[in-house]
C-alpha cells in the first residue's frame, strides 16, 4: 500500500484523477497480453516529462520500484507489476509534436498509438513501418520498450531501425536526450540502440523521434495455397534464393485458417494446410517481373497461387492474418503465443519441431510465421481453468524454446523477454553475456529501481 | 608502464608476430603515441591471453585491423588484427558471413560479391579498414537511407573483453530481441568494450542492376539545389552526393567544377527510367557533362572516387566539421555556413550527401576547429540537425543550456565502460568526453 503521503504528493504532480489506488483499478492494470497478472500498488499516469521526473524522484525518496506500462498489448509479462511497484503508464502522453516529411522525421511521445501515428503519416502519403500485429492499441513507447516486429521485418527491419533519438528519463531522475533526428548524432556510445528492447529497465522513454518514409508508389499481394505447411516453407527459401526481398512473407496452417475463417469469412478453402501470404513493394515498374517470378517460384508447389486484384482483397487477407490470434479463442478459452525464430534455412526443421513437440505433450498447437524471417508463433491452445494443462502447455513452451535454441536461434524474435521467457535467458546466453547485460543494467539503474525483476535479476 | 612482458608475448603468439625494433614497428601505426611492441595474434585465445597478460601488467593496449592509432599509448601494446581475415563461413541460404576483424573491408566486399552476395556499408579508409574496424567505428554513410547504418549489418559476434574474457552473442536470425540489445549496443564502441574476434554479419542479395548518373556544376549552390528537386519528385536514390570543385578533382580527374554523383542500384526496369529523371533535373539545374553509366567499370570507378574522397575527410577528423540537418533544409545550410565561413571554395573542400542532409567540410590549417563547430552547430539545430557525434552532443548541450543533461550523459558514458574496463585497459585513445 502507498501511503497517504506519497499518494497526495502523487495526485500534486499529475492531478487528482491521473492517480488510480482503488482494488478494481488496480486490477485492471496488472495484465497484460500474456496470462500472468500482479497488482501494483498505484497507477499513475503523467502527461509531460517534467511530471515524469517528479514521479521518479519521489519514487526515489521513497524507494519505491516502478513499472512502465503503454497499452499493456506485449506478449512477455514486460508490464506486469509483478513486485511492489508502481506503475508508471504513458497512455497519456500521445501529443504528436511534430511530422516533418520533407526531413524523413516524426517526433513523438510515447503513449502515442501506432495506428494513430499511421493515419495522420498516410494522410501526407508516409508511413512508419514498424506494424506488430497489435498496431491498431499498441504505442510507439511499447514498441520501443519490447523492440516489436511485425510482417515486414524481412524488408524494413524492426521498430530498433527507425528510432532516430529518445529523450529518457533515467532511474535518478536526470533527463538526457540520445541520439536526434538523423542517423549521426549519437553521444560516442549507442545510447538509443540499448534503450530499444529494453522493456523500461534502463530509462523512461518520454519523446521518440522516428524515422518516417514515403508510401511505396506500388505494392502487390499475392495468395499461396499449399497441402502441407512443409511446402510451403520451400517456397520461401526458393524466393530468397531467387533474391527477391519481399516486404511480407506471412504463413498460416490448417487450424489457424479455420479459426480465421470462422471470424472473417474471407474466403480461404478451409481444406488447405497451409497459406502464404507475399508482398513486394516499390517501383511500379518493377511489378509486373517480380510477380511473375514468384507467381513461377510458388506454383512449383502450391496448389494454388493468386494475385489480389483489388484493395478489398488485400484488405480481406490482411484480416485474416491479423486476426490470427485472437481468433483461436472459439476453439478453446487461453492461448500461449511463442515468438521462437531460427535462421531462415532451419525453417522447415522448426516447423517439423513444432509438430513434434505437439505429438510428444499432446498438445493443438496453431502456427502463423513471419516465414521470411524464420520467425514462428505457435499458438498452444488449452483451458487456464484446468491445472494440469496449463501444466503441460508450460512444458510445451519451454520444449518449444528448447527447440529454436537447438536450431541456433533464438527464443525471441519480437515479443521479448519480461518474466515469461527469463527462465529461459541463461539457455541462449553464455555467463559472459549475461554478466555483460547486468554491467549494462548496473551502470543506468544500480538500485534496480526500474521494472525490477524483467529480463535479468541483478 | 613500458613494463611490457615481451618475452611472454613471445610465448604467446610465436616470435615472429611480435615486433618491438621501433623502425619495424613504424609500418603498423599512426597517431602521437609509442607503444613498446607491436603483436599480431592468430585466433581469439590468443587475443585473450594478451588481454589477460596486459591487465597482469597493468599495460594498456590499442587495436586495429591493418594499422593502429597509436593516440594515447606510451609504452603499451599495439595489437594488429591482420593475421585474423578469414571468412570462417558464407552461408548463402541465410544470407549471412562469419568473418575474422582483420579481414580488409575492401577484399570482403569483393568476396561478398563473388558469391552474388552484397555488404553495403562504405569502408573507412579504402585501402586499410578492416571489417573490425568498421563495426568498431560503426558508422552511417551515404548508402544509410536505403540500407540503413552499419550496425544494421552485425547480428552477432565473438569479442575478448577488457578483461580476456571470450564472450559470444548473437545468431542468424534477422529478427532476435532476446536479452539486451548488447549486438547493436558493440556496434561504434571503438573497442572501449572488447576486441572484435569474429563477426556474424548480415548480407542482402546483389541489386539486380547499378547505375550512376553525373553531372558538373559551376555553382555549389545550384548543385545542391538539384536534390531538393528530386525528393520532391519522391526520387530517392541509394546515394545522392556532392563534391565541391577542389575534392572533385581527386574523385574523378579532369573535373572542373562540382560533381553530382547520383547511384542507383536496385531493379533494371525502374533505374532506367529514375535515371533518365534524374540526368533531366540535373541537366535542366544547369549542369553539364551530364551522362548516365552503366558500365560496370566506369561505375565502379565513379564511385570509388568516392570513396577516395570520403576517406580523405576521415583521415583528419582534427581538421572536418562535419554536420547534419534535415535533407530538405540543406540550401539554407549551404548558404547560411558561406555566410559563416566566407567563400566556401576557399576551403580544401567539402562533400554533401543529400540523402541524410550530411555536410563534410576540411578545415584548412589553423582553423579553430571547436569556435567554427560552436557556430556551425547553432546553425544546423536551427535546420533539424547538429554537428555529428559526442562532439555535437555536448554543443546541443550548450545550446539548451543544459549543463546537466551533459554531465548526466558522459557520467552515464564513462560508467559503462569502466563496467567493462574497470582498469581501463583498452583503447586508451578513445576519450567519452569529447
Amino acid at each position: 500500500m502507498l501511503s497517504q503521503t506519497v499518494v497526495k504528493r502523487l495526485k500534486e504532480i499529475v492531478g487528482e484523477k491521473n492517480v488510480v489506488t482503488d482494488k478494481v483499478g488496480l486490477l485492471t492494470y496488472g495484465y497484460d497480453g500474456t496470462l500472468l497478472s500482479g497488482e501494483a500498488l498505484g497507477v499513475v499516469s503523467p502527461t509531460t516529462t517534467d511530471q515524469v521526473v517528479e514521479i521518479v524522484k519521489l519514487m526515489n525518496e521513497h524507494d519505491i520500484k516502478l513499472v512502465p506500462r503503454g497499452a499493456g498489448t506485449n506478449e512477455s509479462g514486460g508490464t506486469i507489476p509483478s513486485q511492489e511497484a508502481i506503475v508508471i503508464s504513458f497512455t497519456k502522453m500521445t501529443k504528436i509534436h511534430e511530422i516533418d516529411t520533407e526531413n524523413f522525421v516524426a517526433v513523438v511521445e510515447p503513449g502515442v498509438i501506432n495506428f494513430d501515428l499511421q493515419v495522420e503519416l498516410a494522410k501526407q502519403n508516409f508511413y512508419f513501418p514498424p506494424d506488430p500485429s497489435s498496431f491498431k492499441a499498441s504505442t510507439i513507447g511499447g514498441n520501443l520498450g519490447e523492440c516489436s516486429g511485425g510482417p515486414k521485418c524481412f524488408k524494413y527491419g524492426v521498430t530498433r531501425d527507425y528510432m532516430l533519438g529518445l529523450e529518457v528519463v533515467l532511474p535518478n531522475g536526470k533527463v538526457i536526450q540520445t541520439g536526434g533526428r538523423n542517423f549521426q548524432s549519437e553521444p560516442g556510445y549507442d545510447l538509443t540502440r540499448i534503450i530499444v528492447g529494453s522493456e523500461g529497465i534502463l530509462g523512461l522513454v518520454t519523446k521518440v523521434f522516428v524515422r518516417i518514409l514515403p508510401i511505396p508508389r506500388a505494392k502487390k499481394t499475392m495468395l499461396a495455397l499449399y497441402d502441407k505447411v512443409e511446402d510451403a516453407s520451400q517456397t520461401v527459401a526458393d524466393i530468397v534464393a531467387a533474391g527477391i526481398i519481399p516486404t511480407t512473407l506471412e504463413l498460416m496452417d490448417n487450424l489457424l485458417i479455420n479459426t480465421t475463417e470462422d471470424f472473417t469469412h474471407a474466403g480461404l478453402p478451409r481444406d488447405a494446410g497451409a497459406v502464404l501470404i507475399i508482398e513486394v513493394d516499390g517501383y511500379p515498374e518493377d511489378m509486373d517481373e517480380q510477380v511473375k517470378t514468384i507467381g513461377e517460384i510458388a506454383s512449383k508447389i502450391a496448389k494454388e497461387f493468386k494475385v489480389a486484384q483489388t484493395a478489398v482483397e488485400v484488405d480481406q487477407i490482411w484480416t485474416s492474418r491479423r486476426s490470427a490470434f485472437g481468433s483461436v479463442a472459439r476453439v478453446r478459452p487461453s492461448y500461449g503465443v511463442n515468438d521462437i525464430t531460427v535462421p531462415r534455412s532451419n525453417f522447415p526443421k522448426a516447423i517439423g519441431g513444432v509438430l513434434k513437440v505437439a505429438k510428444d505433450f499432446g498438445v493443438t498447437i496453431g502456427v502463423v510465421a513471419h516465414a521470411g524471417d524464420g520467425n514462428l508463433h505457435p499458438l498452444i491452445l488449452f483451458d487456464q481453468r484446468n491445472k494440469e494443462e496449463t501444466e503441460t502447455v508450460h512444458k510445451a513452451e519451454q520444449a518449444l524454446c528448447m527447440m529454436a535454441l537447438d536450431l541456433e536461434g533464438t527464443i525471441s524474435g519480437e515479443h521479448g523477454i519480461g518474466l515469461v521467457k527469463k527462465k529461459y535467458l541463461d539457455k541462449e546466453f553464455t555467463p559472459a553475456a549475461m554478466e555483460a547485460f547486468r554491467k549494462i543494467k548496473r551502470s543506468f539503474d544500480p538500485t534496480n529501481r526500474f521494472n525490477p525483476g524483467k529480463i535479468i535479476d541483478l | 608502464m613500458s613494463n611490457v612482458n615481451i618475452s611472454k608475448l613471445k610465448e604467446i603468439v610465436g616470435e615472429a608476430n611480435v615486433i618491438d625494433s621501433s623502425s619495424e614497428m613504424a609500418k603498423y601505426l599512426k597517431g602521437p603515441g609509442k607503444p613498446a611492441v607491436v603483436v599480431l595474434p592468430g585466433k581469439t585465445s590468443e587475443v585473450s591471453s594478451i588481454v589477460k597478460l596486459a591487465n597482469e601488467q597493468n599495460v594498456k593496449l590499442a587495436v586495429g585491423g591493418a594499422v593502429v592509432n597509436t593516440q594515447g599509448i606510451t609504452g603499451g601494446i599495439a595489437m594488429v588484427m591482420s593475421r585474423m581475415n578469414q571468412i570462417v563461413e558464407m552461408d548463402k541460404l541465410n544470407l549471412v558471413a562469419i568473418v575474422e576483424p582483420g579481414l580488409l573491408h575492401k577484399d570482403f566486399i569483393l568476396k561478398v560479391a563473388e558469391t552474388g552476395l552484397n555488404f553495403p556499408p562504405e569502408p573507412y579508409e579504402v585501402e586499410t579498414s578492416s571489417v573490425g574496424g568498421c563495426f568498431s567505428i560503426g558508422d552511417s554513410d551515404s548508402k544509410s537511407f536505403e540500407y540503413g547504418p552499419t550496425r544494421t549489418f552485425l547480428l552477432g559476434f565473438e569479442m575478448v573483453l577488457p578483461t580476456g574474457e571470450i564472450l559470444e552473442i548473437g545468431n542468424k536470425c534477422i529478427k532476435n530481441v532476446s536479452g539486451l540489445d548488447f549486438i547493436h549496443f558493440a556496434v561504434g564502441s571503438q573497442g572501449t568494450f572488447g576486441i572484435f574476434t569474429k563477426l556474424l554479419v548480415k548480407l542482402l542479395p546483389q541489386p539486380e542492376a547499378k547505375k550512376a548518373v553525373i553531372g558538373t556544376f559551376a555553382s555549389l549552390h545550384k548543385a545542391n539545389a538539384t536534390f531538393n528537386t528530386l525528393i520532391k519528385r519522391n526520387v530517392h536514390p541509394t546515394r545522392m552526393n556532392l563534391i565541391n570543385a577542389s575534392f572533385a578533382k581527386i574523385a574523378k580527374p579532369g573535373t572542373e567544377g562540382q560533381l553530382v554523383i547520383i547511384d542507383l542500384q536496385g531493379f533494371k526496369e525502374s533505374g532506367k527510367n529514375i535515371a533518365n529523371e534524374v540526368a533531366s533535373v540535373l541537366t535542366l539545374a544547369g549542369g553539364f557533362d551530364v551522362k548516365i553509366i552503366e558500365d560496370a567499370v566506369e561505375y565502379d570507378e565513379v564511385i570509388n572516387g568516392w570513396l577516395k574522397v570520403r576517406a580523405e575527410l576521415n583521415a583528419k577528423p582534427e581538421r572536418t566539421v562535419e554536420f547534419v540537418v534535415g535533407p530538405m533544409k540543406m540550401p539554407q545550410a549551404l548558404a547560411q555556413l558561406e555566410a559563416l565561413t566566407g567563400d566556401l571554395g576557399a576551403y580544401p573542400g567539402i562533400i554533401v550527401e543529400g540523402l541524410l542532409g550530411y555536410v563534410g567540410l576540411a578545415l584548412p590549417e589553423g582553423t579553430e576547429k571547436l569556435a567554427l563547430a560552436t557556430k556551425v552547430n547553432k546553425l544546423a539545430m536551427s535546420l533539424g540537425g547538429n554537428v555529428k557525434g559526442l562532439l555535437g552532443h555536448k554543443l546541443k548541450a550548450e545550446v539548451y543550456n543544459d549543463a546537466e543533461m551533459w554531465k548526466q550523459t558522459t557520467s552515464l558514458l564513462n560508467e559503462l565502460r569502466q563496467q567493462f574496463d574497470p582498469k581501463g585497459i583498452l583503447s586508451p585513445g578513445v576519450s567519452l568526453e569529447a
